[in-house]
């Protein structure tokens, strides 16, 4: 694999994922139709109910690729944000914190049970995310988002910040190695971006063809891959084999 | 009366690529639009320096069917510079509405003639 994105790599045998989907059942099908191979179903805390839990059961036995239910905790208080995080992570496969606020972005990296750490440069001049608060994330396995939502819908007179503050967390990376992924945030079918745009796109952030495929296609198969053993970990490098 | 250049020899012309791209909307577009949308997207990207030299054009348009009646599918062929389609190939995502109306575009390949890309990746 060069790190030429007009190389002839061949996009149709590999997998992969959008863990940040806010989608309903005709997004998942366009999804499918674009060549992703899982998406993770996101609905806020407040919605992640039962409801919900009975809709994504049906969902999941209509679908034709891996389903991963995913629950969005947003708050203002780091206190807040733990007492969420224990409420919801024994219901949800993958746990997503809305960053922004520092303090909130500092405890979800600090934090193991936290899987993604969603926007953290939202509403904020600089990228959110520092040396300090990438060490802890490369430590936690607190994955960084890349939200190409935000790119995309912000007033085309301040893009440029935005593909500044994601430059600032691919710098970062490439020191801390901390996880990054790449997420559309797709509500409805107009949001959905194709594996191959996304790793074109990149490129406006500085980021090199095998960074980008690693960001969809390895690191969340990675995070999927964690939490459907998390219940079996006892404690750091122990788990309970079946 | 206007005068022709003669055509470049091969050797001397930019070389070019293809690439098609599908694009659904929520109104009918026409071939104007695109181009319109296309190259708005590159000024916004790179500027009126990094799209002069992109050698952007839409060659061919075609309308396709699609399920739902409130939704418009096209499929078409971009052309651009040989050197510079990493960068062309980050415009197409970025382009996200047309006068307040979602629009989304999807590479579907990238072709060295029209006719490769229309036989591989438009199969009409």
């Amino acid at each position: 694999m060069q790190g030429n994105y007009s190389s002839n790599y061949n996009f149709s045998n590999s997998m992969f994922f959008d863990l940040h989907f806010h989608g309903d059942e005709e997004v998942i099908k366009e999804a499918e139709r674009l060549g992703y191979s899982g998406i993770g179903l996101t609905r806020y805390f407040e919605d992640f109910n039962s409801d919900f839990l009975k809709q994504f059961d049906i969902l999941k036995a209509n679908s034709n690729i891996i389903l991963k239910k995913c629950a969005e905790i947003s708050c203002k208080h780091p206190e807040d944000l733990r007492k969420k995080v224990q409420k919801s992570r024994k219901k949800a496969d993958i746990l997503i914190v809305r960053g922004g606020d520092l303090k909130v972005n500092r405890a979800a990296c600090e934090d193991k049970r936290v899987d993604i750490l969603s926007q953290p440069n939202r509403s904020r001049r600089d990228s959110g995310i520092n040396h300090v608060l990438a060490r802890k994330a490369a430590e936690n396995s607190v994955a960084i988002e890349i939200n190409l939502k935000i790119l995309l819908k912000t007033n085309l007179r301040y893009r440029y910040r935005v593909l500044s503050q994601f430059r600032h967390i691919v710098e970062l990376q490439r020191k801390f190695k901390f996880p990054l992924i790449i997420t559309s945030s797709a509500s409805f079918k107009y949001d959905l971006i194709t594996p191959q745009d996304i790793t074109a796109l990149s490129k406006s952030f500085q980021m090199s063809f095998e960074e980008s495929f690693d960001a969809i296609s390895k690191i969340p198969q990675e995070i999927i891959e964690i939490n459907d053993l998390r219940d079996n970990f006892v404690v750091d490098g122990v788990r309970i084999m079946e | 009366m206007i005068q022709k250049l003669k055509i470049l020899p091969p050797t001397i012309r930019d070389k070019k690529r293809y690439i098609a791209f599908e694009v659904t909307s929520s109104v009918s577009l026409g071939r104007e639009d695109i181009i319109s949308m296309m190259l708005d997207g590159s000024l916004y990207l790179y500027g009126a320096c990094g799209t002069g030299n992109f050698e952007l054009w839409v060659v061919k348009l075609w309308r396709c069917t699609t399920n739902n009646v409130q939704e418009h599918r096209m499929k078409g062929i971009l052309r651009c510079r040989r050197e510079e389609i990493d960068s062309v190939r980050a415009v197409i995502p970025t382009i996200t509405n047309f006068r307040g109306k979602p629009v989304v575009f999807h590479t579907l390949g990238i072709s060295g003639t029209i006719k490769s890309a229309t036989k591989n990746f438009i199969k009409l």
